[in-house]
């Protein structure tokens, strides 16, 4: 006896309890390709309507409206186009891709095969981080189960699509996330970000129109097609509808990755998700969107509910959905250091504020360290921060700025004992 | 001395298979670049010579990529590749102290082959794994909630 799919209570992990469901088989049995069949060979703007109705925001990090954005993509159908998936991953804290992946490969197939039919693309890629190796296995084995039933290749069910899709690995570069340096790295250079405009939805992937959207949510156009954009949006609030995946790590019981909707209030998220803090210790931060988004003290944490506007109205942002809880025994300043060390490694040069900022802050806080901090050192991480921000060709060097800055502002005391402490 | 690099003949299959999944060939230089070092182990110049000639690519080129990226490699690197994660969750779980503990244990650097070739430690950024922080990554696998001893186990019987 086959088991069914829960899309009642998910729309992403709603095939994650099936034993085995990375088999092709058995992930139809459940339901799966059931709305590829229904759709692929109708009206495409059709599922663009549905698409953009639902509301779903990207979840690459940026909270961009995919619907919108496939608005802006070529809509001559014969003209050679891209779709890019984005597994590259690499924010820090962020494992929500590969879980979702490595056991159900299929839904990203099938919400790939969706799309492309939509956008009329002619070839799709899976970037995906190098480090995901095993993942990236079990996506070629999902890609050939595919290819041997005919749900990719030539006029796939009939319905006169092409549609060549192929897995491709990154090489450990976290700025191979931003879509343009995945776009420099899939052209087979290195990974340098591109200045925008011209965006990648007019001129990407060896200068045509490439679209790039995260797994996550092209994972979600099989749902929001089979139950309607109504039904998605029953969940979270106007501006961030939906479900979405959090990955949760550091000082709870039970970290690790859940689909819930959006709008969810953070302490339930640690409380009954995560089954609480370890150890019986008590809360003293939460980093809510990946090692870029600004850090949240436990008293904003009470009052704060996960969706686009509320994290943005703390001042921080939802971003990949990565959540670090951080215990009261945590050195804030060590947090920081960490954070540094990676944005100033991961620079891909291009950019002086970038290079050079990236650089500054992290030696500060590696002086501070040392025991040769400054009680001016503060002032000298805000303004550096805040010059970096805003003047480079991607976003990386605001990513380093902001948690810079918000750690400034929320543990300003903390921050002076660790860079002066002699 | 010149060296030579051939694929093996599996190998030269899956390059010719990976060619006509691109629209160019620039394209397939990072797959092939991960073939040519799961073969080779590293990427020295004369294999980077045999494959700017089948690829017709400049090798300065290739170069560049290799330079770039942390997963290719222009100097040796051992029979067993070692990663650890130094990024926030698992340096809050003393990854740190795990990855100099190692490196003191095996009287090596980061980054420099040691034990006659058999191993090769390389200091990370997120693996993306973070709920079994501290997590440790052997040439291709994942070890998650690593101690220095459970670390030295799983390191002691790597051939
Ligand atoms: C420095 C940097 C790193 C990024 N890393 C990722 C990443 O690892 N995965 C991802 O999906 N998007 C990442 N993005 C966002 C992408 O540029 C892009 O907006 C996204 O893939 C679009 O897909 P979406 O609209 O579905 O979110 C990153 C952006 C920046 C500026
Ligand atoms: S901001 Fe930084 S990472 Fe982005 S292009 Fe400029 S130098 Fe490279
Ligand atoms: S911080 Fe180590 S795997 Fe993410």
């Amino acid at each position: 006896m086959s088991i069914k799919a829960d899309y009642e209570n998910y729309t992403l992990l709603s095939y994650h309890h099936i034993p085995d469901v990375h088999r092709i088989d058995i992930f139809e049995a459940a339901g799966g390709y059931e709305m590829m069949k229904k759709w692929v060979g109708t009206d495409p703007d059709k599922i663009k309507e549905e698409v953009k109705n639902s509301g779903l925001r990207g979840r690459g990090g940026a909270g961009f409206p995919t619907g919108v954005k496939w608005g802006f993509f070529s809509k001559d159908r014969n003209a050679k186009k891209y779709l890019l998936c984005n597994a590259d991953e690499s924010e820090p804290g962020t494992f929500k891709d590969r879980y979702l992946v490595e056991v159900c490969p299929h839904i990203l197939i099938e919400g790939m095969v969706i799309s492309a039919w939509a956008l009329g693309t002619q070839r799709g890629y899976i970037y995906i981080r190098g480090e995901y190796y095993h993942q990236a296995q079990v996506l070629e084995k999902a890609i050939k189960e595919a290819y041997a039933k005919g749900y990719l290749g030539k006029n796939i069910l009939g319905s006169g699509l092409d549609f060549d899709l192929a897995v491709h690995r990154g090489a450990g570069a976290y700025i191979c996330g931003e879509e343009t340096g995945m776009i420099s790295s899939l052209e087979g250079k290195k990974g340098q970000p591109k200045l925008k405009p011209p965006f990648p939805a007019i001129k990407g992937y060896r200068g045509l129109p490439t679209m790039v959207n995260n797994v996550e949510s092209l994972a979600a156009v099989p749902w929001i097609l089979r139950k309607g954009a109504t039904a998605y949006k029953a969940w979270g609030t106007e501006k961030s509808p939906g479900m979405k995946l959090f990955s949760i790590s550091g000082d709870v019981n039970k970290p690790g990755v859940i689909e819930v909707p959006l709008s969810i209030p953070l302490i339930d998220i640690i409380e009954k998700h995560c089954g609480g803090m370890k150890d019986g210790k008590k809360l003293k931060a939460v980093i809510p969107g990946g090692s870029s988004a600004p850090v949240l003290t436990a008293e904003e944490v009470m009052t704060t509910k996960m969706d686009y506007e509320d994290v943005a109205a703390k001042g921080s942002m939802l971003g990949s959905g990565a959540i670090i809880i951080l215990d009261e025994t945590r050195d804030m300043g060590a947090v920081l250091k960490w954070t540094l060390e990676f944005y100033h490694h991961e620079s891909c040069g291009q950019c002086t504020p970038c290079r050079e900022g990236t650089g500054w802050l992290e030696k500060i806080l590696k002086r501070g360290e040392a025991g040769h901090g400054k009680p001016e050192d503060i002032k000298l991480l805000d303004t550096v921060a805040a010059n970096m921000r805003g003047r480079t060709i991607c976003a990386l060097a605001d990513a380093a700025a902001m948690p810079t800055q918000g750690m400034v502002k929320k543990f300003r005391k903390e921050l002076e004992d660790y860079i002066v402490r002699g | 001395m010149s060296e030579n690099f051939e694929f093996t003949k599996e190998n030269l299959e899956r390059y010719n298979e990976l060619l006509t999944r691109y629209d160019d060939v620039e394209s397939a230089i990072l797959p092939v670049l991960h073939l040519a070092q799961e073969q080779h182990g590293w990427l020295p110049d004369f294999v980077l010579n045999k494959i700017s000639s089948m690829m017709k690519v400049p090798v300065i080129k290739l170069k560049e990529v290799v330079s770039f990226y942390d997963m290719y490699y222009d100097h040796p690197t051992g029979r067993n590749i070692i990663q650890i994660c130094t990024n926030i969750t698992c340096s809050m779980y003393g990854s740190r102290d795990i990855h100099k503990a190692l490196l003191q244990e095996y009287k090596t650097e980061n980054m420099a082959p040691c034990d006659d070739g058999r191993l090769y430690f390389q200091k990370m950024e997120c693996l993306g794994a973070c709920s079994d922080a501290p997590c440790m990554r052997v040439n291709n696998d994942y070890y998650g909630k690593i101690n220095l001893e459970s670390a030295k186990k799983i390191i002691r019987v790597l051939r």
